[in-house]
């Protein structure tokens, strides 16, 4: 009894200190495997202030959990498209960009985007494209877009992200229609399309689908730059192509939710990674397209010559995604419909 | 039998009337937490959803409180009545293999030394000691390509190339009963230590050989447990979406990742939630249907 | 005279605990075998290994002449009442009587029949869709008996079937097997720690102590020429004295010394050659209490140190003039009943052919 007793004083303790600390923190909601453990240890070893990290792996997860105000999230990494939405809805809250020192390393390229184009509310973190990685290894043929990689050939040999949007977006870029207009027509022109396309597939997986090429599972796929990224950076025959039909470029952001306790440690940690050497840590675990041009004059030759990281600019069109309401629930039950009809 | 029932009822009548008052205070005292919890964290969230499943949305998926039906309608499109039948159908195939596999090693612990009951039961437990979802991913490494499984198969020469076991049907189910076979076990593993053992030597006696004796006796006596199990591995399994995702590739959505979607990806929780109760639906139904048939077998403990 | 069961040298041990040692017995068709002991004797071991639940270690079991020790219970026609019943309890009662004919696949009609024929034999009419647990305790054990009879096996055996009933039930049952038995004319092989109940209802007893038989025979043989200690003790009451050999009487009886100086005559042929010590029986009812002396070859005075009434008979613990304690009994309708009371002093007379030898040194 004595035990319980003085177990729950030592409960009731930690949990008065965590609530006196929370002052000292920074709340940071991200996607998984996109914030590396060093940069976060390296802000709080700097600034004393301790970092909560929880992840999502979808622009949906991120609006879904904001909105339902679950946590209180200081600092959260949207996508352009989710960015512009929340913008709308009035959930972010204005940069006082005075504090953002290090925001003149961004390459002007990266900014004054469609979705926040005076910048008052979002600072890039890193971009990258949606594209095609091939198992050269495996495979002889040459690919050079969607519907090279959907062929009965390549049946259970392939791997794309579980993204219901991402897949209706290829789908509208091989029959040349725009990617950001999701009307009932439009989708029923591309059900026929996907409908061949989701037999053909063997892994959806939007966390880590490297895992299943490295694994030997799969042969090729359509998936993040990053990933295609690391695995060429593991074993170079894992080449990279942007689809000639057509490829979704995203810019990830850093912004802080209007709801955010902890705006100023918030600020603080977006002028961090601002920094070059900071932001050449960022890339060298998930060499994505960095936007920071100072840090490019610290990141390898290497990393510079990656073609998932840097492509060459031979491919197709790249274009980003806009928020288009209501119409993801079409999206869903269209892909729903389809995946299920198995 | 009936001499029992004075001298207990006399001791009854005989109690002073404040006695018989302070034990009722006390066992609601004890059960407050228990009720605050379930309250707070089971009976709440359900009245939430069942709000929302009446509810409309807005363009960031959040919930907007003007009365509809739309979203029940929705449910019993053909789309999702067949994913449905099809998560049900999982879900039947895990209990079957469940029972067929859990029922013989519950009744060779059930029937074991004390000594050895104690070491088997925490061989069954100890893999509840890890995170679920680790073990969910020790299955990727045994059952792919290049994985264990295949490495030992090929390894003996019984198969000339790699089998594609993972990403598949056949790893969901595998994913499926390795998660539930501890429910099925642990109910049947109560039933059958329970057994009086004086029973099979009766049936045995009688003339009944060991299949008979299993069938005529054991199985029937033992029905409560396997009815526990069913409804401890069946509806959970309905609902479950982690292993579709991680052995299944995400490839074939059952109704759990349905309605996962429905609060991240399409951002649409008043359908959500109309999914779920609809789940929920189907839970008491279950429920209630194995709880007439155990309630029949109540009697045999009597 | 064919045997019905049947047990040839048979051992059974469990670890290093000898329960059945050597033993042989046999029992003749159709008679009602009562096997009695103390707890822990091996008495159930041995029902155990007739109806196949347990395997000799050594030896051999016959049922009707055919080597049955291999072979498994559900192969042999014989039937077991267990201690608890054991009734099936998702059952009821028609089905549980009917369980071992439909395991001998009779016909469903032919089932019915029998069925009902076992109802009827153990007066249970009316409670035939019964479960086991509406039944009271009496009622259970009916069921269990007519259940082991319908298969019509050669033996029944009986495990301590009374021993959870009250003791006007199980008198009244008792008489209701032995009824039973004789109408039937099967085996019956019956375990018992009450020898009462052994009197009551047996043809033979076997009487069974730490793994072995000590002595077979009827009531009477056992009663009142009990081979062993054990033998004299368990069955009734008897008196148990160390008596050292003083000598002839005259060539028809001899005379003995029991320990605290009481003499005693009995008969020579009695009395084992050449033996100077044994341990002679007396049975409490043969001691003749009066208030004045009585003509008997033993005739002595005693004190009455406790007085015991228990119904039709009154219990006294005598102490001779020599000290030796004696338990006798009186009648109640013996003429000294009224008359008998603590510190009394009684005479004492004992028959010569009522002393008995159990064992010799």
């Amino acid at each position: 009894m004595k035990l319980l007793l003085r177990f729950f004083a030592a409960l009731l303790a930690a949990a008065v200190t965590f609530a006196a600390r929370a002052a000292n923190e920074l709340n940071l909601f991200g996607w998984s495997e996109y914030v590396p453990q060093a940069v976060i240890d390296g802000f709080t070893e700097e600034t004393g202030i301790k970092v909560n990290f929880e992840t999502y792996a979808s622009n949906e997860e991120l609006i879904s959990k904001l909105v339902a105000g679950g946590g209180n999230y200081d600092l959260i990494q949207p996508s352009d498209y989710a960015a512009e939405a929340m913008i709308r809805q009035n959930l972010l809250a204005p940069l006082d960009l005075k504090r953002l020192h290090n925001l003149k390393n961004i390459d002007p390229e990266f900014l004054h985007r469609p979705h926040d184009p005076d910048g008052r509310f979002t600072v890039p973190y890193m971009s990258g494209t949606v594209g095609i990685v091939v198992n050269t290894g495996k495979v002889k043929t040459p690919i050079k877009g969607y519907r090279d990689v959907f062929q009965p050939a390549f049946k259970d040999r392939i791997v794309v992200l579980n993204d219901n949007r991402e897949i209706v977006s290829w789908a509208l870029d091989t029959l040349g229609l725009p990617i950001n207009t999701i009307t009932p027509e439009n989708l029923a022109k591309v059900r026929p399309v996907i409908a061949e396309w989701v037999k053909l597939v063997k892994v959806f997986d939007s966390d880590s689908p490297k895992t299943a090429l490295l694994n030997g599972d799969v042969d090729l796929g359509v998936v993040w730059s990053g990933e295609a990224a690391i695995l060429w950076h593991q074993d170079k025959r894992f080449q990279y192509v942007i689809p000639a039909e057509g490829a979704h470029q995203f810019l990830d952001l850093l912004a802080i939710p209007a709801t955010a306790k902890n705006k100023d440690a918030a600020h603080d940690f977006i002028d961090y990674i601002l920094r070059p050497e900071v932001s050449k840590l960022i890339s060298d675990a998930f060499p994505y397209t960095n936007p920071n041009r100072e840090a490019h004059r610290l990141l390898s030759t290497e990393a510079l010559d990656n073609p998932a990281s840097y492509p060459h600019g031979d491919g197709g069109k790249l274009e980003s995604f806009r928020d288009i309401g209501k119409a993801a629930a079409d999206i869903d039950r269209l892909m729903t419909d389809l995946k299920s009809a198995r | 039998m009936d001499t029992l029932a004075t001298p207990a009822a006399t001791s009854l009548a005989a109690a002073p009337a404040i006695d018989r008052r302070t034990p009722r205070w006390r066992a609601w005292l004890l059960l407050t937490p228990m009720i605050v919890w379930l309250v707070a964290f089971v009976v709440a969230p359900t009245a939430i959803l069942f709000v929302y499943s009446f509810c409309e949305r807005d363009e960031l998926g959040r919930v907007v409180f003007s009365f509809t039906l739309e979203n029940y309608q929705r449910v019993s499109d053909p789309i999702y009545l067949r994913i449905f039948l099809r998560s049900i159908g999982y879900a039947g195939l895990t209990t079957a293999i469940c029972v067929v596999v859990g029922y013989p090693v519950a009744y060779c612990i059930g029937r074991a030394s004390e000594v050895w009951r104690q070491r088997l039961l925490l061989l069954v437990m100890v893999p509840f000691w890890t995170s679920f979802l680790i073990r969910t991913y020790a299955w990727i490494t045994i059952l792919k390509q290049e994985g264990l499984l295949n490495g030992a198969l090929q390894a003996m020469a019984l198969v000339a190339s790699p089998l594609d076991l993972l990403y598949t049907p056949f790893a969901v189910v595998i994913g499926l009963v390795y998660a539930y076979l501890p429910f099925m076990m642990l109910p049947i593993y109560g039933s059958v230590e329970k057994l009086d053992g004086s029973l099979i030597e009766a049936a045995h006696d009688l003339g009944a050989g060991p299949l008979r004796a299993f069938s005529s006796v054991i199985i029937p006596l033992t029905m409560p447990g396997i009815a526990a199990g069913t409804l401890l591995v069946f509806v959970p399994a309905i609902g479950m979406f982690a292993i579709t995702d991680l052995l299944g590739g995400a490839r074939v959505p059952l109704i759990g990742n349905v309605i996962q979607n429905q609060f991240m990806q399409a951002r649409d929780w008043p359908f959500g939630a109309a999914l779920g109760m609809v789940f929920m639906g189907l839970f008491a139904v279950s429920y209630w249907l194995l709880q007439l048939r155990g309630g029949a077998s109540d009697e045999l403990h009597g | 005279m064919s045997f019905m069961v049947e047990l040839r040298k048979v051992t059974k041990r469990f670890g290093s605990f000898v329960a059945v040692d050597d033993v042989s017995l046999e029992i003749r068709a159709g008679e009602f075998l009562t096997l009695l002991g103390p707890s822990g004797c091996g008495k159930t071991t041995l029902l155990r290994m007739i109806a196949g639940f347990e395997t000799p270690d050594a030896g051999t079991v016959l049922l009707d002449g055919e080597d049955v020790t291999q072979l498994p219970p559900y192969r042999r026609n014989v039937n077991q009442v267990f201690q608890s019943y054991a009734l099936f309890p998702h059952l009821t009662v028609r089905e549980n009587i009917g369980f071992g004919l439909r395991m001998q696949k009779m016909p469903a009609a032919e089932i019915d029949v029998r069925v009902a024929e076992s109802v009827a034999l153990v007066s249970l009419e009316g409670f035939e869709d019964r479960r086991p647990h509406q039944l009271s305790g009496g009622q259970r054990q009916r069921v269990a008996l007519a259940r082991a009879l319908a298969p019509r096996p050669s033996v029944l055996l009986l495990d301590e079937p009374l021993s959870a009933l009250d003791a006007k039930l199980r008198v009244a049952m008792q008489l209701e097997l032995k009824r039973i038995q004789r109408q039937l004319g099967v085996t019956f092989v019956f375990v018992t720690h009450d020898q009462e109940e052994a009197l009551t209802m047996s043809d033979r007893i076997a009487l069974v102590n730490c793994g072995r038989i000590e002595q077979l025979g009827d009531g009477p043989e056992i009663y009142h020429r009990p081979a062993t200690p054990f033998a004299a003790d368990f069955i009734g009451e008897a008196n148990l004295l160390e008596a050292d050999f003083l000598g002839v009487n005259g060539g028809a009886t001899v005379r003995v010394r029991v320990a605290s100086g009481l003499e005693l005559v009995l008969p020579a042929e009695v009395w084992p050659a050449d033996v100077k010590h044994a341990l002679i029986s007396i049975r409490p009812e043969k001691l003749h209490i009066s208030k004045s002396p009585v003509a008997c070859e033993n005739s002595f005075e005693a004190r009455v140190d406790e007085e015991v009434f228990k119904g039709a008979l009154d219990h006294l613990q005598l102490a001779t003039t020599a000290g030796t304690r004696l338990n006798a009994v009186v009648a109640n309708e013996s003429a000294m009943f009224e008359a008998i009371h603590r510190g009394d002093r009684v005479f004492c007379g004992l028959h010569a052919s009522d002393v008995v030898v159990v064992q010799s040194k």
